[in-house]
């Protein structure tokens, strides 16, 4: 009998989260050389909006299972108990407010409050993953990875980057001592710094001792990037690393197609309009830097130097083109597992650390804050969980 | 036609012939000299030369290669021309108005200690049979008569395959052989990445190997039978040559891939490994699209089905319309599941905006000039220089099965150590 599935989306429009990893429940994925279809059955959908475009209903026809109009109801398949296996929330696109921040309020928590309900109620727990950051809110993140421990329940959240394919194909070495390491992304707030975090602590949580959380958060924006670059607030030769790992640079690429070093041309302050940076010092003492590029480079790369090590570790976290998104199939294939074998096959806490640096950092423009409260300790598996064979 | 095995023993032969060719000692920067169609933006000289003036992005730096472009012919100059720009900007580059003056900086002698070839991109004819008729063998004379002239060969790339016609290409092969100057040439889909990051093992027993891939008659065939003999040539035994090609097209298709002409478990496994597989419905962005909607989906399949005088069947097959990438997928005896790999192009300007993987390629060329060692055997090149002829003219004798006995003869022996790009 297949694992019975409930999906829990904000919207399901083409090339949404919600219809892109949702549909891999539905139809299967590439993995591994074939076409794999988990041991799986999506046995309920609940979506939050229905934009024009929506597809739930064409879906719930094809595959033989109700849209219900509330979480309880998808939860227990329209019955008085829960019914299902394990539940997918897929919390991203949609029309939803920002708060005074710049944070969209996509309502991830209140549709894990309303699982965790029915889960109390019922006395029954079933594997849970998040798609992307817990929410906006670090205290409301805290509060659902606390459920999950309190009840007992596997949960995962995060990223698709810390799973996909990486150009080249390496991992930080388990138990490396990272001197500092560096992040480069693109976009825009709460959005695709996100994935740019949990690309870096994907890799950082490695390191000799795993994570210990982070202490201070400064994020820079405009000139104040420069001026943080010639105090070596970071170091070139990382971001010279990181930027030899991508495929998109703007500016003279964009105009005849050359190859650049941007670093050390100079062009980078020419090209980058709106940059920021995040300084994100650990309770370890490990310095970590995302800079944020947009208009300059249009992927997700990463340097480290390591002690020991005099080259330096750099990859670019592949971000495969669309439609196919085939990074999404890496995601669905480790829900899949979790979902089959009642286990995560990585810590959610290092979700829920990177939830939380965003809210501090996106709180505390152009200052310094210390985050006592992200003392967030964890430690990955030692085996490599990105795709790679 | 027919020639004899080339075998080392031969080769060692052809160069100790005409000792005075040998390359001499070098105590300075090599000199690289470009043979160009055209160079405009996203042109294969732009990505190729600019990676030489400029460096790329390798093994996480900035690498600035050891070797200086010094001179440029460029066959065609339009309104989007960036030869005269990057000369003017790389002072290092000049461009000549020759072949020979390219190759001897104007001193009526070989001054150069390298040589690029690039005769893709441009305004040259189709022929009858779709081949575009890129002078690469006519550049290549030229280029041989400076070495002649100058009783001296030094390391030439080809880019991509020899020449639309086969005899010009084992010709140019032979002289590289007569005249014992180190040669390399092919197309960048063998160096690239792969996902995943695999070669076919060493001396494997390969049953069946072959790439699938988006079609293009020609200048795609050669980057398809690349992908697939870069793998293949590493089976047991080595590359054995090739007694016959036969293509099939449009209906034919269909019913040769009924009757197993080639796997299709195996034509599945490589797609499997698409990350540009054109969506068989709509409302969905990645399903796997059933016989029924491959045939709707796809304008004018076509595959070259090949066989090999050690008996291996492999084979390149065009689906245009449902696959955008270059996938491959092998039977090997006693393993229970294919062995499958996709060799991915960062393509501008859809999905990036470098050329990347021309870094791995210009890197080995770079280890050839500096070197004089090829890092993999031009007879890859003839092979499937010869193949995509072959295929080709089975395509324009209405699928006609071609014999081909001056492809039973290039038999080689690839280097065990890998070639694309994983650092």
């Amino acid at each position: 009998m297949p694992k019975r599935v409930a999906i829990v989306a904000t919207i399901y429009e083409y090339l949404s989260h919600g219809q892109h990893i949702g549909d891999r429940f539905l139809v299967g994925y590439p993995w591994e050389g074939r076409w794999r279809k988990p041991d799986l059955q999506v046995v309920s959908l609940y979506v939050d909006q229905k934009p024009k475009g929506d597809l739930s209903a064409e879906r719930a026809r094809e595959f033989g299972f109700p849209v219900y109009p509330t979480i309880a109801e998808t939860l227990r398949c329209g019955g008085d108990k829960l019914a299902v296996d394990a539940a997918l929330i897929i919390g991203e696109h949609g029309d939803y407010p920002d708060n005074e921040i710049g944070q969209k309020l996509y309502p991830r928590y209140e549709f894990f409050k309303q699982c965790v309900a029915v889960f109390e109620k019922d006395g029954r727990t079933v594997p849970v993953y998040n798609d992307k950051h817990l929410s906006y809110s670090f205290e409301k993140a805290k509060w659902m990875v606390d459920q999950s421990r309190r009840l007992g329940f596997p949960m995962l959240a995060g990223s698709s980057i810390p799973v996909t394919w990486r150009l080249p194909d390496v991992d930080m070495p388990y138990g490396a001592e990272v001197q500092e390491a560096l992040a480069v992304g693109f976009g825009r707030y709460d959005h695709t710094d996100f994935h740019a975090l949990e690309g870096m602590q994907c890799m950082i949580e490695r390191r000799k001792g795993g994570e210990t959380g982070v202490r201070r958060v400064e994020l820079l924006e405009g000139d104040a990037v420069w001026k943080a670059a010639d105090a070596r607030a970071w170091s070139n030769d990382l971001l010279v690393a990181a930027l030899s790992r991508s495929d998109t640079p703007g500016g003279l690429t964009r105009e005849d197609g050359r190859t650049q070093d941007l670093v050390t041309s100079g062009q980078l302050r020419k090209i980058t309009k709106n940059p920021s940076a995040w300084l994100i010092e650990r309770n370890d003492g490990l310095k970590t830097t995302l800079l944020m590029l947009p208009g300059t480079v249009k992927d997700f790369t990463f340097a480290a130097r390591l002690k020991g090590r005099s080259a330096i570790l750099s990859t670019q976290f592949f971000a495969s083109p669309e439609p196919n998104v085939t990074y999404s199939a890496c995601l669905a294939h480790k829900v899949a597992e979790m979902f089959e074998t009642g286990k995560a096959p990585y810590p959610v806490e290092r979700t829920l650390l990177v939830t939380g640096i965003i809210e501090s950092g996106m709180r505390s423009r152009g200052r310094a804050v210390e985050t006592p409260h992200l003392a967030v300790r964890y430690r990955g598996p030692a085996a490599s969980q990105y795709a790679r064979s | 036609m027919s020639h004899a095995p080339i075998t080392r023993r031969r080769l060692i032969g052809a160069a100790a012939a005409v000792p005075t060719l040998v390359a001499q000692p070098r105590h300075r920067r090599p000199r690289v000299a470009a043979i160009a169609s055209i160079y405009h933006k996203f042109a294969h000289a732009q990505h190729i030369c600019d990676r030489f003036l400029i460096g790329y992005g390798w093994n996480g730096a900035h690498h600035q290669p050891e070797i200086d472009l010094v001179s440029l012919w460029v066959d065609q100059v339009k309104a989007n021309d960036l030869s005269r720009a990057r000369a003017r900007e790389f002072a290092v580059m000049k461009v000549y108005p020759t072949i020979a003056e390219a190759l001897t900086l104007g001193t009526g002698k070989l001054a150069v200690d390298g040589v690029l070839l690039i005769g893709e991109h441009g305004d040259y004819p189709d022929n009858e049979k779709g081949q575009k008729l890129y002078p690469r063998y006519e550049f290549f004379r030229e280029i041989v008569k400076v070495f002649e002239a100058s009783g001296r060969g030094v390391p030439l790339f080809n880019d991509k395959h020899l020449s639309w016609k086969w005899e010009w290409a084992r010709e140019m092969y032979d002289t590289s052989r007569r005249l014992g100057f180190p040669f390399m040439a092919g197309s960048s889909l063998p160096v690239t990445w792969r996902t995943p990051s695999i070669d076919m093992p060493y001396g494997a027993p390969v049953r069946e190997a072959l790439c699938v891939f988006g079609g293009w008659i020609d200048g795609g065939d050669i980057h398809a039978f690349e992908t697939l003999h870069c793998m293949s040539e590493r089976r047991k035994g080595g590359e054995s040559g090739v007694r016959s090609v036969q293509a099939y097209r449009g209906e034919n298709f269909w019913q040769a891939l009924e009757k197993g002409a080639w796997s299709q478990a195996l034509m599945e496994a490589a797609m499997c490994r698409s990350h540009q597989l054109k969506p068989s419905r709509k409302g969905f962005n990645n399903d796997f699209p059933s016989l029924e909607a491959m045939k709707r989906m796809s304008n004018n399949p076509y595959a070259y089905v090949v066989e090999h005088t050690d008996g291996l069947r492999s084979a390149i097959v065009a689906l245009p319309g449902v696959v955008g990438d270059f996938c491959f997928a092998a039977r090997i005896d006693g393993r229970k599941e294919p062995l499958s790999t996709q060799m991915y192009l960062p393509m501008p300007p859809a999905q990036t905006t470098l050329a990347n993987f021309f870094s791995p390629q210009v890197n080995n060329l770079e280890k050839m000039f500096l070197t004089g060692k090829p890092s993999y055997p031009v007879e890859r090149t003839l092979l499937t220089t010869g193949l995509t002829a072959a295929g080709v003219e089975s395509l324009y004798q209405r699928e006609k099965l071609i014999k081909t006995p001056h492809l039973e003869s290039v038999a080689y022996t690839a280097p065990k150590e890998s070639t694309f790009w994983r650092t």
